[in-house]
């Protein structure tokens, strides 16, 4: 495997791993979701499937290993509310906008053209998601943070990256 | 004879050497015209005209339409930010030449529409154009300039998105 190959196994590696926690994480979202969130919340739901699918075979056309998804993973935040829930997944498709910035600079111009479809996507949703949109998304990805009770999510977003909320796990034992 | 090759490939690569190192003492002036801006320099500059382009139709469709200001203020001071990181990958250099103006298009004058709804919807218009566009030197720029050109773009795809919501609505 050259070194161009094993970067971009790498690269699909990161977009795939972000699409298993998007999976996981729509599962959870969706739970809390009513009406039409939760309509939205499937089809993603589906469609990250859909994206899993077809980066395992990507990997596998190169003869990489694809990563596996975690039976669980752990949530930056609790999500015990339809606000928590939609800011659960519109960190998740911040996330796989960074995720699918890497394949954008790789070497190979149609990694990079599937790498920017990939991005604008998810940055639509995210924007979709937060009713609002960002600067540079996968490049500046906002820090996640659970909702507060004056967080309403409308409007672009707050450039608030003050510790308010900061969804560091939880502290271990 | 292949030995004759290897002596003549020897002679022509002195002789390419020669007006290289005559001119390394004259100065940079003796290198003739200077060169032609990079690639990553023209990508940039493109990108550069297409923010500025969307910015111009911003203030058009303000200027027509004030009431419209608290909507379109927060997708503006994105493409502000755009620019900045733009210029950004600029390096003036101290006595350089000046930078390549970014190619000049027909600024569309005369073409706001009058109502809120028709604005919201050429600016969405403009942003979905300028979304596409920025991908056009997806290819061949260097890595991280792509990376910044497909966050652009994103963004760009995103505001077309709210603003499109927003022409619905209003």
């Amino acid at each position: 495997m050259t070194a161009t190959d094993s970067a971009a196994a790498a690269a699909l590696q990161q977009a795939l791993a972000a699409e298993n926690s998007a999976v996981y994480g729509y599962g959870v979202a969706g739970a809390h979701l009513t009406g039409a969130r939760r309509a939205a919340a499937v089809r993603n739901w589906v469609g990250h499937q859909n994206a899993r699918d077809a980066l395992t075979a990507m990997l596998a056309a190169r003869g990489a290993q694809p990563v596996a998804a975690a039976a669980v993973y752990e949530l930056p935040f609790s999500v015990h509310s339809a606000a928590a829930a939609v800011a659960l997944v519109t960190l998740l498709e911040d996330r796989l906008s960074a995720a699918y910035l890497g394949l954008v600079g790789l070497d190979d111009p149609a990694l990079r053209a599937f790498g920017a479809r990939a991005v604008r996507a998810a940055a639509l949703r995210a924007a979709t998601w937060r009713r609002g949109t960002l600067a540079f998304p996968g490049l500046d990805v906002p820090a996640p943070r659970a909702p507060g009770p004056a967080s309403q999510g409308s409007g672009s977003p707050a450039p608030s990256g003050h510790a308010h909320g900061k969804p560091t796990p939880s502290h271990p034992g | 004879m292949a030995r004759d090759a290897t002596r003549r490939r020897v002679l022509t690569a002195a002789a390419a050497a020669l007006p290289l190192i005559a001119a390394g003492c004259k100065g940079i002036a003796a290198l003739g015209t200077p060169p032609k801006p990079a690639p990553d320099v023209t990508v940039a500059t493109d990108a550069i005209a297409v923010e500025t382009q969307l910015i111009a139709r911003y203030g058009d469709v303000l200027a027509a339409n004030p009431g419209l200001a608290t909507a379109l203020r927060p997708l503006l001071a994105q493409h502000h930010e755009h620019l900045a990181r733009l210029h950004a990958r600029l390096i003036v250099p101290v006595g350089g030449q000046p930078l390549p103006t970014p190619r000049a298009t027909p600024r569309p004058t005369g073409q706001v529409p009058g109502t809120q709804a028709a604005a919201l919807g050429y600016l969405r218009d403009a942003e979905d154009a300028a979304s596409d566009a920025l991908l056009t030197h997806l290819a061949t720029a260097p890595p991280s300039l792509a990376q910044l050109l497909a966050s652009i773009s994103a963004s760009e795809a995103t505001h077309a998105l709210i603003l499109g919501t927003a022409a619905r609505h209003s």
